[in-house]
């Protein structure tokens, strides 16, 4: 079977309007939209640009618009997608440096404001013993399987237009932080999370978790948040 | 031209890279430091594709002395016995660091401590994890508190080579390459940690990320490190086969031949019966690989060259709640890896050869430190499964701190302005050259011809064949064609040539010394000298450049800790 393959094509500092090239590429089983990519640039169109490393889901570098949605190139199989068509576009919401080649600071820019790392509690000495059936850590820990590739960032149409929001990947990351029992700076990133670029503006549509390639529903994050910035300015936030 | 002056330059930003990075910082925040890494922070390297875990002591029950026992029998005895007892004692401590510091969390046992599950070739269930998707934890985390640190991070740029002084004994620093611009930079470093990965994708069926093409290997070579026991390549029993697809080669993780997992051949025998009748499917990463390999050769294998591995004995409820990213991974070719059968071949996936180094990383060049795949020593003939994260952490924290303290000590050496010229030369003059070698199909080429030649099981007349075709193959990519009208910026055509002529040059390395180890060990079998021969072999192989050629000899194993007759009296 043969594919057809449009991709994008822009080189930002030198053509005006992007455009799109059409390429015929022979479909094999088990074919990913990465292996796709790949063909076109190894075989067909050297100049083509693009990003990818692990090829197995796990680095979360290629996240590309596929037939009209954020996805993984790599973990996307062309049978899954029903047609022989197949458009291939940068990532939405983010500034292109070339083809299929986003630039991803601004996604990181927010990630690095909600202070993304853990800062632990004085007493924290020892690992901490925590039972699994303690519910506890029951959002947190499907949540860290986070491999920040943008996809829900690159769906989700706040972002889409207003471009200080914090976005979903950010929020999820802070919620893991502050449900932490080890983490010490839960008011600092509450503080942060409750600007008006924070958890308020997200409009609960869902697009981010219908795009996770890992399945997280970063809206159960940020009402989680949301619930708990209420209880702090009313005085009821324990923590 | 940039330059930057930086007290520690690190090449890599897998789990070495970070942790030196944190490491480094930590022991001095005032020391200026600049991480390059050819991908995004922590999203390139291996280290993020750890599935299994990490390999500690941490059970009362369970003692350094027997990790360290298991790693040098895994090794067959050719290990660093050093560098293998710095690994089992420090990596208690990352660990602790991870979780109380660094901020991971691993899985937990029913009563709340940290569990750990059994892997192959280990006398004790103690391997850390979570889930099946560890690495993504680790990394994750550790780019984290990169980000809380005032380190300089520059993405998507790659190390070109090494900066010697005139002597040729001294690193200065290294020329390094902007991938978006295409715009070189020169760092002088007091010191410079290379820690960039090994070069296993250079075989056909292999596990590594793209991005890792064994550049600081080649780097290192280039200056003139020393290096050590090249031959030892270690192929994953249980790659994934998925016919064209590069999700071909990828490891359906450890942890499920340790759960229970079998292997049979396309005629339904349980092989490993044959092959280690007492450890069976949990026997170590060379024999269970070497066996797999032997049967589908003696055409036993599967119609697309794999022997199956089956869990559905297990149960599926177990094997998806144990195994969850493996079974998605599986199910993404359409197959059920709880239920049924699973094609798997062995996978080129990891090098235990590498830059000779000492506990502290310093290789045998002043100012370089080497850290984790890129240095050789620690697991001798073959690498236990989930010693490789545990390497990369222990061996990357050591750099950090021993670089920061070499730092402390040390001026800047200034960079050498002609060398520079005649290595940025070196890039540019592909550019405009419309005719000659294509990089894609020499790339393909050497993919083919390192799994025939220089792969599971070699021979003395493969390995002097592909000697003959790699020095060939060196020549023509440096005459390879750039399309016309190539941009500098994001050009994955020119990365491509300067990827393959690093891998040749690895390639070459481990090619001339599994010729010269004229017997088998661990991952090295010789068709040829089918048998372990601690006569004369109990040595390792050290290696440096000499001219355009390479200087080779054997050293006994110091054996400092346990010898061979210790494990077997016992």
């Amino acid at each position: 079977m043969t594919l057809n393959v449009k991709v994008f094509r822009f080189n930002p500092e030198t053509d005006k309007m992007p455009r799109f090239d059409t390429f015929k590429i022979e479909e094999f089983p088990n074919m990913a939209v990465l292996d796709v990519v790949m063909n076109i640039q190894n075989y067909h169109d050297p100049t083509l640009a693009y990003r990818c490393s692990c090829r197995i889901g796990m680095c979360g570098s290629c996240a590309m618009y596929i037939n009209g949605r954020p996805r993984l190139a790599c973990r996307t199989q062309v049978s899954s997608l029903g047609t022989k068509d197949i458009t291939i576009m940068p990532l939405p919401n983010l500034p292109i440096i070339r083809d299929l080649a986003v630039d991803m600071e601004p996604f990181f820019e927010k990630y690095k404001k909600i202070k993304p790392y853990l800062i632990p509690k004085q007493d924290l000495k020892e690992p901490v013993i925590c039972k699994p059936d303690s519910g506890e850590r029951e959002l947190i820990d499907y949540m860290l399987e986070c491999i920040t590739c943008g996809a829900c960032y690159g769906a989700c149409t706040m972002v889409a237009t207003d471009p200080h929001y914090l976005g979903p990947a950010a929020l999820t990351r802070a919620y893991c932080l502050i449900a932490d029992k080890r983490d010490a700076a839960t008011r600092e990133r509450l503080v942060i999370v409750e600007q008006s670029e924070g958890v308020w503006r997200c409009h609960t549509q869902f697009n981010c978790a219908e795009v996770c390639p890992k399945k997280i529903v970063p809206t159960q994050a940020i009402q989680q948040l949301k619930k708990r910035c209420v209880f702090k300015r009313l005085g009821l936030f324990r923590g | 031209m940039e330059e930057i002056k930086a007290d520690i330059l690190i090449l890599g930003s897998g789990g070495a890279g970070l942790f030196a990075a944190l490491h480094a910082y930590d022991s001095n925040p005032r020391l200026k430091i600049v991480l390059a890494t050819k991908g995004l922070i922590g999203k390139c390297g291996c280290s993020r594709m750890v599935q299994g875990g990490y390999n500690v002591v941490l059970d009362p029950k369970d003692s350094v002395e027997l990790h360290f026992k298991d790693t040098i029998k895994g090794g067959a005895f050719i290990n660093n016995q050093e560098l293998a007892w710095t690994l089992v004692n420090d990596a208690p401590k990352r660990i602790h660091e991870m979780e109380t510091k660094i901020g991971c969390f691993f899985d937990r046992r029913e009563d709340g401590r940290i569990h750990q599950k059994p892997f192959a070739g280990q006398s004790f269930d103690r391997t850390v994890h979570r889930g099946d998707l560890t690495g993504i934890e680790i990394i994750a985390r550790a780019t984290d508190q990169v980000f809380a640190r005032d380190i300089t991070v520059l993405e998507e740029t790659r190390g070109l080579e090494l900066l010697t002084n005139s002597n040729g004994d001294r690193v200065v620093g290294a020329l390094l390459m902007n991938i978006r611009t295409g715009q070189f930079i020169v760092v002088n470093a007091k010191a410079v940690i290379v820690a960039t990965g090994g070069s296993a994708s250079m075989y056909k069926i292999s596990a590594p990320s793209f991005d890792k093409t064994g550049d600081g290997m080649a780097m290192c070579w280039r200056a003139g490190a020393e290096f050590v026991d090249m031959e030892m390549l270690q192929f994953h029993p249980t790659g994934l086969l998925a016919g064209k697809s590069r999700l071909s080669g990828s490891v359906l993780e450890e942890g499920l031949r340790g759960a229970g997992g079998r292997l049979y051949n396309a005629i339904g025998e349980r092989f490993m019966e044959r092959y280690d009748p007492e450890r069976l499917e949990r026997s170590t990463r060379d024999r269970v690989a070497r066996a797999g390999y032997m049967e589908i050769m003696a055409g036993r294998g599967t119609p697309a060259g794999g022997v199956l591995l089956d869990m559905s004995h297990l149960g599926a409820e177990f094997v998806e709640s144990k195994f969850p990213g493996m079974c998605e991974r599986v199910r993404d070719i359409g197959k059920d890896l709880a239920r049924e059968p699973v094609e798997v071949s062995p996978t080129a996936h990891f090098q235990m050869g590498g830059v000779r180094i000492d506990v502290n990383c310093y290789s045998s060049l002043k100012g370089l430190f080497v850290a984790g795949e890129d240095a050789g020593g620690v697991h001798g003939a073959n690498r236990l499964g989930g010693n490789g994260i545990a390497d990369s952490t222990v061996f990357g924290a050591r750099a950090g701190d021993a670089a920061a303290e070499f730092a402390q000590s040390q001026d800047w050496v200034p960079v050498d302005q002609v060398q520079v010229k005649m290595f940025t030369n070196n890039v540019l003059k592909f550019f405009g050259r419309a005719d000659g070698p294509d990089v894609y199909q020499l790339r393909d080429e050497l993919k083919n011809l390192m799994w025939e030649k220089v792969g599971v099981v070699r021979t003395g007349q493969k390995l002097e064949q592909a000697l003959k075709r790699l020095a060939e193959m060196s020549e023509e990519v440096e005459r390879a064609k750039l399309p016309t009208g190539s941009l500098r910026g994001y050009n994955l055509a020119l990365n491509e040539i300067l990827n393959l002529r690093n891998q040749l040059v690895v390639a070459q390395l481990v090619a001339a010394s599994a010729l010269y180890r004229k017997e088998s060990r661990g991952s090295h079998y010789r068709e040829d000298f089918p048998e372990t021969d601690n006569q004369n072999w109990l040595c390792n192989i050290f290696m440096r450049k000499k001219g355009d050629g390479y200087f080779i000899e054997t050293r006994p194993v110091k054996l400092t800790r346990l010898r061979p007759e210790d494990v077997a009296a016992k």
